[in-house]
């Protein structure tokens, strides 16, 4: 033995999908845990998740109900969950029944019952659901301490990992001896927003390991809790170093505009409003990297998959093939009630599985709108670590947004997240010899040099075509109503020196 | 409404076997009151004795019209069962019709445990309590399996 080892504390896995990676690669062996939050939101789904992940037949889990919710009942909504597997009852899991106890005698006396009953299993896990029914009966401070003091000292002695199960209010938080006792405490909340729920987890405390704080969203399906780390489950991933490659949108003109591409690892924001193109520009941009050998990913909000291939074909772009091929991949997500964790756990699932290097959002506004009303608060933020995130990894994202044409100012975007983007290439409606035309501007590009011209462009059956050269002839292109200069000078393009390798 | 069919073969079953087990251990037992008192161990142990006993009453009023002789059987306020064992040993003469109740109120027991918790996790319950040959085939009255 050497004197020098610190004690190695195994992680268990939590049964919850995205939760292990929150708690730091899993639960901590033998710690005693508290569950807390309201009715309905998922402490008694969450243990069983739990429960159902480490119960042995060798080292099973004790499962003792109190007074609330009866077991016949938990059994029979919990059985509904994937999770679930009658096969492992009683003979991995056993629920006991305290009530009779609880309402009869004194703790004491619960502590007894509890102490034989690990006793005579050995249990690997002990949940006690609802705890806090437990400790309503009035007892003095004194012996609800010695309680809880010895519960905890008894279970981690008999190396038991242990879930209490509480319905406990924040205002609780400082001044209740079982959250100082406590190794982990996990607080579920779930608030109305409008006419949504929003779930959110946190970990207050967890001895022993890193957790990542904050609060994370969490979902409950058909396969019990789900949570969304707030570090979109890359935490450890290694940060992809800056890439000089430059990807193309296969719109020659407009690769040349971007001093051979945007960078890859970038993220693109195509502004312009409604008809501009931008949706033209994103599947172009899709579709050259799929022509290169260059997986991709577009995330729709405003259509569906099918009638965004439809669409593609009829600028002569297949994406129906690629989509069989697992080369591209059309997300519909759904709308009204996601938060941007899950719509990120989708996005990162599907680059993960088909090896993305491109990802369209389309649009920015869609993507708003989709989410849960208590979401759209924190947009901003969200998408910023969305966006870090994912280019973090390499992805190069070209997202979309719709912005209101002004005839006296240039916006870029509705949403200020411009500071988030490294390039923006900006589409508007310009108003010239009795026409309404449209005209292309690359505002910015973090990663090197970029034409400063405004190009005019048209939408045509082979997508955006950029027309002639720079428009030499105007003044006052931007504001939307251009006066003409009646210049004719020359309109050849000053040479852009990038030195930065072109891939395509 | 009679109990179902399936579950009056289970309780059958059940019966049957410790019926066979009473032989050597405690033969003036009847096999019905042996069956519902293993139920009320294994079941009450995580329903607890409220919950059993409300099951246990539930299932007592759904066999009664089905089985007469059950009317006299009541369930105490810790879940066992009074008279049944004693109505099964007085009607000696009709032995059939006194274990026919039996089957019917354990049959409702299991029936309401199905209803509530399904076929799968009733069973790996009754699995705890029985060894596997107390749910062998050939214990059964209809050749069913359970």
């Amino acid at each position: 033995m050497n004197t020098q080892d610190k004690v190695k504390i195994n992680k268990l896995p939590t049964g919850v999908p995205g939760l292990d990676e929150i708690v730091g690669g899993g639960l901590p062996e033998f710690s005693f845990n508290i569950i807390a939050g309201a009715p309905g939101s998922g402490k008694t789904t969450l243990a069983h998740q739990f429960v159902f992940a480490n119960a042995t037949p060798e080292r099973p889990a004790l499962y003792f109900t109190v007074l609330g919710e009866s077991a016949i009942k938990m059994l029979r909504y919990q059985q509904q969950y994937t999770f679930f597997d009658p096969a492992m009852l009683p003979g991995s899991i056993r629920f006991i029944n305290l009530s009779q106890v609880v309402l009869e005698k004194d703790l004491g006396a619960v502590l007894l019952q509890i102490t034989k009953e690990v006793e005579k299993s050995n249990p690997a896990v002990v949940v006690v659901d609802s705890f806090r029914t437990m400790i309503r009966k009035p007892e003095s401070d004194l012996d609800l301490q010695s309680f809880i003091q010895g519960l905890a000292l008894f279970l981690a002695s008999w190396q038991a990992t242990t879930f209490l199960i509480g319905e406990y209010a924040e205002e609780e938080l400082h001044d209740n001896p079982i959250f100082t006792v406590a190794d982990g405490l996990f607080w579920l909340r779930q608030t109305a927003e409008r006419n949504s729920i929003v779930r959110k987890l946190q970990i207050i405390k967890l001895r022993g390991q890193d957790s990542v704080p904050g609060l994370h969203t969490f979902r409950i399906t058909d396969a019990g809790v789900q949570a969304f780390s707030r570090t979109f489950g890359l935490t450890g991933h290694a940060k992809n170093p800056p890439s000089h490659r430059r990807l193309c949108f296969g719109i020659p003109e407009l690769d040349k505009m971007l001093g051979g591409g945007v960078r890859e690892g970038d993220s693109v924001l195509v502004a312009g409003s409604s008809g501009t193109g931008k949706s033209v520009l994103a599947t172009q941009f899709i579709a050259e990297g799929i022509r290169h050998g260059e997986p991709g990913i577009v995330a729709v909000f405003e259509e569906r998959p099918q009638a965004y291939a439809e669409r593609a074909v009829s600028l002569g772009l297949d994406l129906e093939t690629p989509q069989k091929d697992g080369k591209l991949k059309i997300l519909y997500l759904r709308p009204l009630d996601l938060s941007v964790d899950e719509t990120m756990h989708s996005i990162l699932d599907a680059v993960q599985k088909i090896g993305a290097k491109r990802l369209v959002i389309d649009s920015l506004a869609g993507f708003e709108m989709a989410l849960s009303p208590g979401f759209r608060a924190d947009f901003r933020e969200s998408l910023y670590r969305m966006i870090f995130a994912l280019t973090g990894i390499g992805v190069t994202i070209l997202s979309t947004v719709e912005v209101d044409e002004s005839f006296t100012e240039f916006p870029f975007s509705t949403y200020s997240i411009s500071f988030l983007t490294d390039d923006i290439i900006r589409l508007r409606y310009v108003s010239i010899d009795g026409q309404l035309r449209k005209i292309m501007v690359v505002i910015k590009m973090r990663g090197g040099n970029h034409a400063k011209d405004i190009r005019e462009y048209e939408i045509t059956s082979k997508g955006v075509v950029i027309l002639g050269e720079r428009l030499t002839n105007y003044q006052g292109l931007i504001s939307g109503i251009p006066v003409h200069s009646d210049r004719s000078d020359s309109t050849e393009e000053p040479p852009l020196d990038t030195g930065i390798e072109r891939k395509t | 409404m009679t109990a179902a069919p399936g579950m009056r073969d289970l309780a059958h079953r059940l019966l049957t076997y410790e019926a066979g087990a009473a032989k050597t251990s405690e033969p003036m037992e009847s096999p019905s009151l042996r069956v519902y008192e293993k139920l009320r161990q294994s079941l009450g142990e995580f329903v607890g004795v409220v919950g059993f006993q409300s099951l246990a009453s539930r299932a007592l009023t759904l066999a009664r019209p089905e089985a007469p002789s059950l009317s006299a059987a009541r369930v105490t306020s810790d879940g066992s069962l009074q008279a049944l064992g004693e109505i099964e040993t007085q009607i000696d003469m009709d032995k059939d019709r006194a274990g026919e109740g039996g089957i019917i109120l354990i049959a409702r027991l299991l029936g309401l445990l199905r209803s509530f918790l399904g076929e799968a996790l009733t069973l790996s319950l009754l699995r705890n309590a029985w060894p596997s040959e107390a749910f062998d085939d050939r214990n059964s009255v209809h050749g069913r399996k359970a």
